[in-house]
């Protein structure tokens, strides 16, 4: 069991007619989970946002929320879609999943939405029966679990699943780096073990040895024991597969015992914060990102100067949520299609013409493919601490 | 609808749990706070068995309630031969090894949690049907526990709590009736179990942990413990009190401690204001007046 709900926290003021607006045309067409078609009339357009809002994951949820936001406004200053106001309705998850299913429930059988976003991938395995029943669009953003390219017809990802970027950096540190022993730590959860998994297969297949293979407990506070196997392995890399709250702590925990090896991580140390909590014991370290970074876009540089003046940090998780920026525009480029074509907005219909498209421009992530297969297409940039900051390594794919 | 339909089902499932969680430990005085591991068990044997052995979900509900029954006596046979506190360290102990064990191996999903389990209606007219016949069988849980709480058998039950050495000083076997207890209350947590699991579709072992120990104590504690009714009120109004504050479109700033504070808050007022819960017990002993020589009761079982 469990207790708790969505909430709305961001319900525009206008949901009151645009609910009854959504409900006759519903009436009219005796339809069940669709939006009536848009040139009926005027009223927005609205998607559902499903993040977390509260609870311990809250941090990046409201940045990502936030983003998402920021997208939104842009898409309406610019004319929103073909003159329609487009909306979002957010509701908070917590993170958890008996939460994430009552709010996705809301958003696809009261606010009838035909397209919601979540992430965070307990979240996205557990709505995908309500998204598949309600044949209503669950897209997955952030979530990189390789599971959620296989939970049904109505669930995609535009966020590259594991095996992308964890592929990209084992393969890199064989063939490129020369590295020949790797040692791989990992958090003992679905994050870590499937991670490991991909980057040992990799690298293995890439001509190297895998000579430490070390799993530790999500809630540990130490990791002598596995260091010092590690250690005795004698690796020329060290790959971890953490979290962003236990990475940084293994980090410096190897180098205080005297570990010099190249270590790799993947995109959730990719933050300005690692280098300000390891300093000098951040020198080197490798990971990965899945959006380009300010140095490799203006519109990147602008919404991080933009972040640091309205908000007064960077955001947690910049790549995340640059991701959350762009959902509003896939959802407004699909709506501009389906009502270029006069075809009503269901999921069903939503859901088919995002596959015809196909391919987005994206502002902060650049070009997106969603393939049919459920998966996406994207390159990964290797970042490298060098100098106390970030640089661009490599671009693979 | 199907807003509605999750709510109601959420509310039929704390029903049969707090009901069963409430003859454990209200009834039986069995101190044990891991009925949430005994819904897991219910919960993942039942996916499980539709799922990969492809047993009938009617046949594997029933299944995975038996299945919670008999671990909740592996847990009972040991500890309860002790002493009732050994109960309550011996059955966290269970539930944190089934949870670790839930998420360290590979066929139960682990701890990303277990999908693709299917459902046991098809998805058009599946809901109404599953909702109604949830709650038909929260409704006879709390019928049944009722039934038993009325008889000598809860007579019995009530003065083992109460006092166990003169319990057994009249020559009853305290051991049964404590053992009937747990896995009567633990059977009917795994149908609620396995009911979840082919409504919801997916299971992750976090859905089970300490914390939905403490939110169940909870319901029974501000519902009103050892009363046939107070665990029933108790769930209805502990599942519909977060889904009211949703909608009250209030900032995450003040919804986050809000949700936070809302248990703990409750239990303290109660504690307070109304220490019997919402409906009181009528007496210490509740359920366990001798009877009569001419009505063989005399009204104890008013709950």
């Amino acid at each position: 069991m469990n207790i708790g709900g969505g909430d709305i926290v961001q319900a525009n003021s206008s949901a009151g007619p645009t609910r009854r607006a959504v409900l006759a045309g519903i009436a009219a067409a005796g339809a069940m989970p669709a939006l009536p078609a848009l040139a009926a009339d005027a009223a927005p357009l609205r998607f559902g946002l499903a993040m977390p809002l509260t609870g311990g994951q809250a941090t990046y949820g409201q940045d990502q929320v936030r983003a998402a936001q920021w997208g939104l406004d842009a898409i309406n200053a610019a004319g929103g879609v073909n003159g329609r106001k487009l909306e979002a309705i957010t509701l908070d998850t917590q993170a958890d999943p008996q939460i994430g299913i009552q709010a996705a429930n809301r958003l696809v059988s009261i606010e009838k939405v035909p397209v919601f976003v979540t992430a965070w991938s307990e979240v996205v395995k557990a709505v995908a029966p309500v998204a598949n029943d309600a044949k209503a669009v669950e897209l997955s953003v952030g979530a990189n679990s390789a599971q959620i390219a296989k939970l049904g017809d109505y669930v995609y990802t535009t966020f590259p699943l594991a095996d992308v970027d964890i592929t990209a950096v084992a393969q890199y540190e064989a063939d490129k780096l020369g590295k020949k022993r790797a040692a791989v730590l990992y958090i003992n959860n679905e994050t870590g073990i499937v991670a490991a998994e991909i980057y040992r297969k990799v690298f293995t297949a890439a001509g190297g040895t895998v000579v430490a293979y070390e799993a530790y407990d999500p809630k540990a506070t130490d990791w002598t024991g596995q260091i010092l196997k590690v250690r005795l392995a004698s690796p020329d890399v060290i790959h971890i597969q953490g979290l962003v709250a236990d990475t940084p702590q293994v980090i410096a925990q190897l180098r205080q015992l005297g570990m010099t090896q190249t270590i790799s991580s993947y995109s959730s140390i990719y933050n300005p914060r690692l280098i300000r909590q390891l300093g000098a014991a951040a020198e080197g370290v490798i990971a990965t990102s899945l959006a380009p970074g300010p140095a490799d876009s203006a519109a990147v540089a602008a919404y991080v100067e933009r972040w640091k003046k309205e908000v007064g940090r960077e955001p947690n998780g910049l790549p995340y949520t640059q991701y959350l920026y762009d959902a509003p525009y896939i959802i407004a480029a699909v709506l501009r299609s389906l009502a270029a074509k006069s075809q009503p907005v269901t999921g069903e219909s939503f859901r088919a013409e995002m596959l015809a498209i196909g391919t987005f421009d994206l502002p902060l992530t650049g070009k997106l493919v969603i393939n049919a297969d459920h998966t996406v297409r994207k390159p990964v940039y290797l970042m490298q601490v060098k100098g106390g900051a970030w640089t661009q390594l490599a671009v693979v794919g | 609808m199907e807003y509605l339909y999750t709510i109601l089902m959420l509310m039929a499932l704390s029903v049969i749990l707090a009901a069963s969680f409430n003859f454990v430990i209200g009834y039986g005085g069995l101190i044990s706070i891991a009925h949430p591991v005994f819904y897991a068990i219910g919960a993942y044997v039942s996916a499980l068995l539709a799922r990969d052995a492809g047993v009938p979900v009617a046949l594997a509900i029933p299944l995975g309630a038996v299945a919670a029954l008999l671990a909740s006596l592996l847990v009972a046979v040991p500890a309860l031969r002790i002493s009732g506190d050994y109960l309550l360290i011996a059955s966290i102990g269970f539930q944190l090894g089934v949870l670790e064990a839930i998420k360290n191996m590979t066929w139960t999903g682990g701890a990303g949690g277990l999908t693709d389990i299917p459902a046991l209606f098809g998805r058009s007219t599946g809901h109404a049907v599953y909702v109604a016949l949830a709650i038909v069988l929260a409704a006879g849980s709390v019928l049944l526990l009722r039934g038993i709480t009325r008889s000598a058998y809860g007579r019995a039950m009530s003065a083992l709590r109460d006092d166990e050495l003169a319990f057994a000083a009249l020559g009853r076997n305290a051991m049964m009736i404590k053992l009937g207890v747990f896995a009567l209350g633990a059977g009917l947590a795994g149908l609620a179990g396995g009911l979840y699991a082919h409504y919801f579709r997916f299971l992750a072992p976090d859905q089970f942990d300490i914390l939905q120990s403490a939110a169940l104590l909870t319901i029974v504690v501000v519902g009103g413990m050892r009363t046939v009714w107070g665990p029933v009120v108790g769930a209805v109004v502990l599942q519909a009190l977060p889904q009211a504050i949703t909608f009250l479109d209030l900032p995450p700033s003040v919804l986050g401690p809000l949700q936070g504070i809302l248990f703990t808050g409750l239990v303290l007022v109660f504690m307070f204001v109304r220490p019997a819960g919402l409906i009181a017990a009528g007496d210490l002993w509740r359920g366990a007046a001798v009877p009569d020589a001419t009505a063989g009761g005399d009204g104890a079982g008013r709950a």
